[in-house]
C-alpha cells in the first residue's frame, strides 16, 4: 500500500458565502453545514462556531476532534464502513486540511470534561488550541437517551469533517508526504539487516462513552489483527471515546498517530517497521486474556525483535497493558510501552492499576492529577458547567473571578497516551 | 460457569437480575471492591476489572463486579488485581472525595455502570 497524503495548510478559517478553500483560509457556508448536520432526527437545534489561536474562548464538554481530509485517488472514501462503504482504504491520495478540525461538543452526561483553551495557561496543554476549529454545538431532542445522542454527536462531527474535507479535493497541496506499507516478506528483503519493529495500538472498549470504531465495527467485538498504517491516515479508525479527556484518543489522533509517524522516519534507517496490531480493552478478564494471547501471538507470527505499545484509558486498560507487554517479552521480543500516569498530585503515588518487571521501558505522557488554574475567557462555546461538575474539579474548583482549578485530566488530550503533546517524565 | 454481580448500583440490580445472580449493596464505591476482596479470599474468582471505565473512582458512586460463583483456592492473580484496584481507588480518594452529585448526574453514573457490564452479562456466555 502507498499513500500519498497532500498537507493544505490552514492559517485561518472564516464564514463565507461558498465553503472553500483560498489562499491557505477555510471558508465555511456556515447555514449550508448546519443543514447537512441537522439532517439526522436526534438532534433539535446544530450551531457552528469557530475558534481559532490565541482566541479568549473555552470549548467544553469536547466529544472528539476531527481533521478534515477527502480521498483524491484510490479505492474507497474517509472513515470507511461509517461515512463511506466499506472499501479497503490506505492507497492512493488524501488531501488534508492540516491546521483545520471539526470539535464536537454535547452535554451528553451530566458531570462533565473535556476542555479547550485556546489562550492562557490551558492552552499550552491541548495541541487543539494551535488548530482553526470548526465547532459543533448540538443540542438532542427531548428524552433522547445518552446512547443515541453519543452517537448523534459522533456521526454529526464525522459528517462535518467530511463536508469540510472535500473542499480540498481539488486543490494543489502545499506538500505531499508518501507513506509506503510493503508485504511483510517484501519489507524483510527490502532491509534486511534492521531490527523489524511492529506497533501494537490498544483502543478503548469498554461500553457507552468508551468505544472506538473500526471500519464501522465496535472494537468490543473484534479479535486483534493486523492493519496497514495507511489505513488509520484514512479514517478506518474513529473515536466514540468521550470519557478521561486527557488521555483519549480522538479520531484527529487517530488520523495523525505519532508513534506512527515516528516510525516512518526511522523506518529504512534505523528500523524496519513492519506492522500495526490493533487490540481492545474489554472488562471482562477472559476478554484481555483472548486478547492479549492473541496480540502476542501475532507479534511472534510476525517476526518482530521490538514492539511498541500504546494504552488507551485509565484503571481497567492498564492490565490490558501489563499482560500485551508480558506476554510479548515472554515471547522474546523487546517492548516499549507508551501510557500515561495517575500518580497524585504530587507525582509521588503508584502511577498504573498494574505493573510488571518485565514492563522495563516505559513512555509516559505525563501526570493527570497535577493541578492546573485556568483564568476565565471571554467567550466560552458548549455548555458553561459549575467546576464541582468537572471531571477532575472538586469543591472550590471554582474561584470568584470565574476562574477553576482542576485537575490536567479535565483538558482534552493533555496526557495523551500516543504522545501527541508536550508532556512527559524522565527517570534519572 | 456459574456468576454472581455484586453491586451498588440500583440500575444494575433492577435491570439484571432475570441474567445473573445480583448482590446488591447500599455501599460504597470502595467498599465494593473491599467486598469482593473477601469473597475472593473466600475463593471466588474474579471476572471482571474491578476498574471498569475511565470515570475516575472518586467520580463514579457506583461499581458493579462479576466474580465466579464457584469457590476454589484462593487466586493469586485475582486478590493482585483487586488489591492494586483498592490501592488506586483509595489513590484518587485522598485527593477529593466523590462530589454529591444532583439525582440527574446520578442517573448517568448508573447507565454509564451498567452499559460496561451489560454487554458481559446479557450479549455473551463466555467461561
Amino acid at each position: 500500500m502507498r499513500l500519498e497524503l497532500g498537507n493544505i495548510y490552514i492559517k485561518d478559517v472564516q464564514f463565507g458565502d461558498e465553503t472553500k478553500v483560498e489562499n491557505g483560509v477555510l471558508y465555511v457556508n456556515k447555514e449550508e453545514l448546519i443543514s447537512i448536520i441537522s439532517e439526522d432526527e436526534h438532534l433539535k437545534s446544530v450551531d457552528v462556531e469557530l475558534a481559532k489561536p490565541g482566541e479568549s474562548i473555552r470549548i467544553m464538554p469536547v466529544k472528539d476532534v476531527i481533521e478534515p481530509r477527502v480521498k483524491v485517488e484510490g479505492k474507497g472514501g474517509i472513515f470507511p464502513g461509517v461515512i463511506s462503504k466499506v472499501e479497503t482504504v490506505g492507497s492512493g491520495r488524501t488531501n488534508v486540511l492540516k491546521g483545520a478540525a471539526v470539535v464536537t461538543t454535547g452535554k451528553i452526561v451530566g458531570f462533565q470534561e473535556g476542555i479547550i483553551d485556546m489562550t492562557g495557561p490551558g492552552a499550552e496543554y491541548t495541541p487543539f488550541s494551535k488548530l482553526n476549529n470548526v465547532v459543533l454545538v448540538c443540542e438532542p431532542v427531548d428524552g433522547l437517551k445518552q446512547h443515541e445522542h453519543e452517537k448523534a454527536v459522533r456521526m454529526a462531527g464525522l459528517k462535518a469533517a467530511e463536508y469540510l474535507g472535500k473542499a480540498a479535493k481539488n486543490v494543489e497541496p502545499d506538500e505531499v508526504e508518501t507513506y509506503e506499507f510493503l508485504p511483510l516478506l517484501k519489507s524483510i528483503e527490502k532491509y534486511p539487516d534492521l531490527p523489524k519493529v511492529a506497533y501494537v495500538l490498544m483502543l478503548q472498549s469498554q461500553g457507552l462513552l468508551h468505544d472506538t470504531y473500526v471500519y464501522g465495527v465496535d472494537a468490543k467485538q473484534i479479535l486483534p489483527t493486523l492493519i496497514s498504517p495507511t489505513e488509520l491516515m484514512d479514517g478506518a479508525i474513529i473515536s466514540g471515546n468521550c470519557v478521561s479527556a486527557c488521555d483519549k484518543n480522538t479520531t484527529y489522533h487517530h488520523l495523525n498517530n505519532p508513534i506512527i509517524q515516528d516510525l516512518y522516519k526511522k523506518h529504512g534507517k534505523e528500523l524496519n517497521f513492519v506492522g500495526v496490531i490493533i487490540t481492545n480493552e474489554n472488562v471482562y478478564l477472559a476478554d484481555k486474556e483472548r486478547s492479549s494471547n492473541w496480540a502476542a501471538k501475532l507479534a511472534e507470527y510476525l517476526g518482530v525483535d521490538g514492539v511498541i505499545i500504546s494504552q488507551e484509558g485509565f484503571g481497567n486498560p492498564d492490565t490490558d497493558l501489563i499482560m500485551n507487554c508480558k506476554k510479548i517479552e515472554q515471547k522474546g521480543i523487546k517492548t516499549v510501552i507508551v501510557t500515561d500516569e495517575y500518580a497524585g498530585r504530587d507525582g509521588a503515588s503508584q502511577s498504573l492499576a498494574d505493573a510488571d518487571p518485565l514492563a522495563n521501558a516505559v513512555v509516559t505522557g505525563g501526570n493527570a492529577n497535577e493541578i492546573i488554574e485556568l483564568p476565565p475567557m471571554d467567550k466560552v462555546i458548549g455548555h458553561v458547567e459549575p467546576a464541582n461538575k468537572i471531571a477532575g474539579g472538586f469543591d472550590g474548583s471554582l474561584k470568584e473571578d470565574g476562574s477553576i482549578v482542576v485537575e490536567l485530566q479535565a483538558i482534552t488530550g493533555a496526557t495523551n497516551e500516543l504522545g501527541f503533546n508536550k508532556l512527559t517524565a524522565k527517570g534519572y | 460457569m456459574g456468576k454472581i454481580l455484586i453491586t451498588n448500583n440500583p440500575l444494575v440490580k433492577e435491570q439484571l437480575s432475570k441474567y445473573i445472580v445480583i448482590e446488591y449493596y447500599e455501599i460504597e464505591y470502595l467498599d465494593i471492591l473491599k467486598r469482593v476482596r473477601d469473597k475472593i479470599h473466600l475463593g471466588h474468582k474474579l471476572l471482571s476489572h474491578p476498574l471498569s471505565g475511565s470515570v475516575k473512582p472518586n467520580e463514579t458512586p457506583y461499581k458493579s463486579i462479576i466474580i465466579s460463583k464457584d469457590k476454589g483456592k484462593l487466586d493469586y492473580e485475582s486478590l493482585m488485581v483487586i488489591e492494586k484496584s483498592i490501592e488506586t481507588a483509595e489513590k484518587f480518594l485522598r485527593n477529593f472525595k466523590t462530589p454529591n452529585w444532583t439525582e440527574n448526574i446520578l442517573l448517568d453514573f448508573q447507565i454509564i455502570d451498567l452499559s460496561l457490564i451489560k454487554d458481559v452479562v446479557i450479549d455473551r456466555s463466555i467461561i
